[in-house]
């Protein structure tokens, strides 16, 4: 039998490992969309987790709402990337420094 | 070990196993192939406790749109990958700490409200229970308002993604295929009227 | 544990009897391309290989597996090989759900529409996979081009099926064939005119097909994504491609045609007969309608042009289907009949083509 605390893990490991990711990837922006994404996910499986076991519908709506709003962020960070991209002919983190005061 | 138990660790290694690699591999395009696979099989885990509409509203927004503009930019832009790995090593002691940290934490709060008969048993829902449904149910009642404001929200990340990303270069030639479209015959063409041609005209 | 496995070889085999008739129809669909084409060009397509070149597909398909499997320099190995797999198991994935007749499916989930959604769109990372890993630059923009026309035509199919989702009040693909039932005027190509042309018009795209296959297109940049692919992994992607579109023809059918009922249900006369009965005969003469319909547009229109066919996904399909969703949401509310959507659709229609010749009169003045 599947139990809570299953799922449970399964999402701290993801959201640690994301944690991980936007430390060891912080010059590369594209990855740390990346690692937000499967932070989001590791969000998501807990909602889900949740509002299956304990019988309520309203954790999978929550989710529903998750993702548009990650959709949205997505499609808007990729958007600021590539207009970056376009000024600076690089994505690297380090390289956008030019309002420092 | 039930059946379910096995399928569950599988796709649970799968899953842990990709995101792993997301945040490893050498290559942007491999993260981002990666990070598909990892969706793909949270979908599957979903699909175990019946939560088959996230599932595949998972699949379907994130590995079929979500993930597909991700490869797009990654492929168009032309990334020098090894300027990007700098600071990897650098940075993998203070990554890792932090990551065993909050997992040891998270791990203290799982094992001492969760583990064991503490965590509530999953019912399983007969064959005409339809999640669909049921999430349609609230969705269109009690979260009405927040539905209206995410499809607002979506509206606006639409036109933010497009007037970022829209450009009008000079000197570039194009047509423009509406006004090619809606081109008659009279536009275009003129019947001349005139006279046969003999022979000794 | 001991049934759990006796229940998976069941489902095995029963995955095996949906496959193995679909690869032949893929097999004779590429027969049938050939020969209907030759005739509709006056020739007489492939005749030498067996009886009126019936072994045909079996001899093409042999030597496509005897052929040696080139991998190009620098090319991703991994990702080379593993494309057209990802390109061929979604489009077989999705019918593990296509309901062939009364009670005839292989799993009846209670969210059938979206998982063929969900399936459908995951199609195109075989293209943009193959494309890059080809380290190859026609291979590459090919994968781009079919990568950006498939994201933007499942957009309108997307809402194509939106509305017979709603029309149907169901995302089961069995509910929404029984919900047609009662002859031909129940089907719901009726109501959902605009929505049924979107789809099928949207489905010839998906499967990068001509008049919409620029993904490919030949003068231009050779065979597009999958150039560098020889042997057997091009005879995959080439399987894919077909059973794509048997799939795009079967669900037309399921969704805008009725599927397994017969058309003569509901008239008088006949109503006794073997004519009115459903039965898997008209499921399968409906999608070879629609699959002809494939053919038929590749040997009649030439190739659209990159930015046409862009424009008529975001800006002509999207805007139809819209506008059609919401028309039928307000029959919905209105509790009003199926005939009253008959008239909007006239009324719809005769309105547009008002506004056309008031628009060519305004500019001819």
């Amino acid at each position: 039998m599947i139990t809570l605390a299953d799922y449970l893990v399964v999402g701290a490991i993801l959201f640690c490992l994301s944690l991980a990711g936007i430390f060891l990837n912080r010059k590369n922006v594209i990855i740390l969309l990346m690692s937000i994404e499967l932070m989001l996910l590791a969000v998501n499986m807990n909602f889900v987790a949740f509002s299956a076991f304990n019988q309520d519908i309203a954790g999978q709506v929550f989710v529903f709402f998750i993702l548009t709003v990650a959709a949205a962020e997505a499609a808007i960070g990729l958007a600021i990337l590539v207009v970056l991209y376009r000024s600076k002919q690089s994505i690297n983190v380090d390289d956008m420094d030019s309002m420092k005061g | 070990m039930t059946f379910e138990k096995i399928i569950f660790y599988l796709f649970a290694t799968i899953l842990v196993l990709a995101a792993v690699r997301v945040i490893t591999s050498r290559n942007p395009v491999h993260s981002a192939l990666f990070l598909v696979l990892a969706f793909f099989s949270s979908s599957a885990l979903w699909i175990l406790i019946e939560a088959e509409f996230l599932a595949i509203t998972l699949v379907l927004v994130y590995v079929g749109a979500v993930m597909v503009l991700f490869l797009f930019v990654v492929m168009m832009l032309n990334i020098n990958v090894d300027v990007m790995r700098e600071g990897f090593i650098k940075y993998l002691p203070i990554g890792v700490a932090v990551a065993i940290i909050s997992a040891i934490e998270m791990g203290i709060v799982i094992t001492g409200n969760f583990s064991g008969d503490k965590s509530p048993a999953l019912v399983r829902k007969g064959a005409d229970y339809s999640n669909t449904e049921a999430i349609g149910q609230v969705l269109y009642t009690e979260y009405l308002f927040a539905f209206e404001v995410a499809a607002v929200l979506l509206l606006v990340a639409i036109v933010a993604a497009i007037s970022l990303t829209m450009r009008k270069r000079p000197n570039t030639r194009s047509q423009n295929p509406s006004s090619q479209v809606i081109v008659k015959k009279e536009d275009r063409l003129r019947v001349v009227k005139m006279d046969a041609e003999g022979k000794g005209s | 544990m001991m049934e759990m496995f006796i229940d998976l070889l069941f489902i095995l085999l029963k995955a095996f009897a949906i496959i193995i008739p679909l690869m032949l129809g893929v097999a004779y669909l590429t027969y049938a391309e050939r020969k209907l084409i030759g005739y509709m060009q006056i020739r007489v397509g492939p005749n030498r290989v067996g009886p009126k070149g019936w072994l045909q597909p079996i001899a093409d398909a042999l030597k496509l597996l005897m052929k040696e499997i080139v991998i190009p320099t620098n090319a991703n190995k991994f990702l080379f090989i593993i494309a057209p797999m990802l390109s061929i198991g979604p489009s077989l994935a999705a019918w593990a759900v296509v309901p062939f007749s009364e009670g005839l499916v292989l799993s009846n989930i209670d969210a059938s529409l979206l998982y063929i959604l969900a399936m459908t769109s995951l199609g195109v990372y075989g293209v943009i996979v193959a494309g890059w890993a080809s380290n190859s630059k026609y291979a590459f923009l090919g994968a781009m081009r079919s990568a950006a026309q498939i994201v933007a035509y499942e957009i309108a199919m997307g809402f194509a099926l939106v509305g017979v989702l709603m029309a149907a009040h169901s995302i089961n693909l069995y509910e929404i064939v029984m919900q047609q039932s009662g002859g031909i005027w129940h089907w719901y190509w009726m109501p959902l005119f605009p929505l049924f042309l979107v789809y099928f018009i949207s489905g010839v795209a998906e499967t990068n097909r001509a008049p919409f296959d620029v993904a490919e297109g030949e003068s231009e940049i050779v065979a597009g994504f999958h150039v560098e692919y020889s042997g057997m992994t091009f005879a995959v992607f080439f399987l894919a491609e077909y059973a794509n579109i048997i799939l795009i023809a079967v669900l037309t059918a399921l969704m805008f045609m009725g599927g397994w009922l017969s058309p003569f249900q509901g008239i008088p006369g006949l109503e006794s007969t073997f004519l009115a009965a459903p039965s898997i005969i008209w499921f399968l003469a409906k999608s070879a309608f629609f699959a002809f319909l494939f053919l038929w547009f590749r040997a009649t229109f030439p190739r659209y042009r990159y930015d046409q066919i862009m424009r008529l996904g975001w800006k002509v399909f999207i805007p139809i289907t819209i506008i059609w969703i919401l028309v039928l949401g307000a029959v919905i509310a209105a509790k009003a009949s199926y005939v009253t959507l008959g008239l909007c659709t006239v009324g719809i229609a005769g309105a547009y083509m008002l506004f056309n010749k008031l628009q060519t009169a305004s500019r001819s003045s």
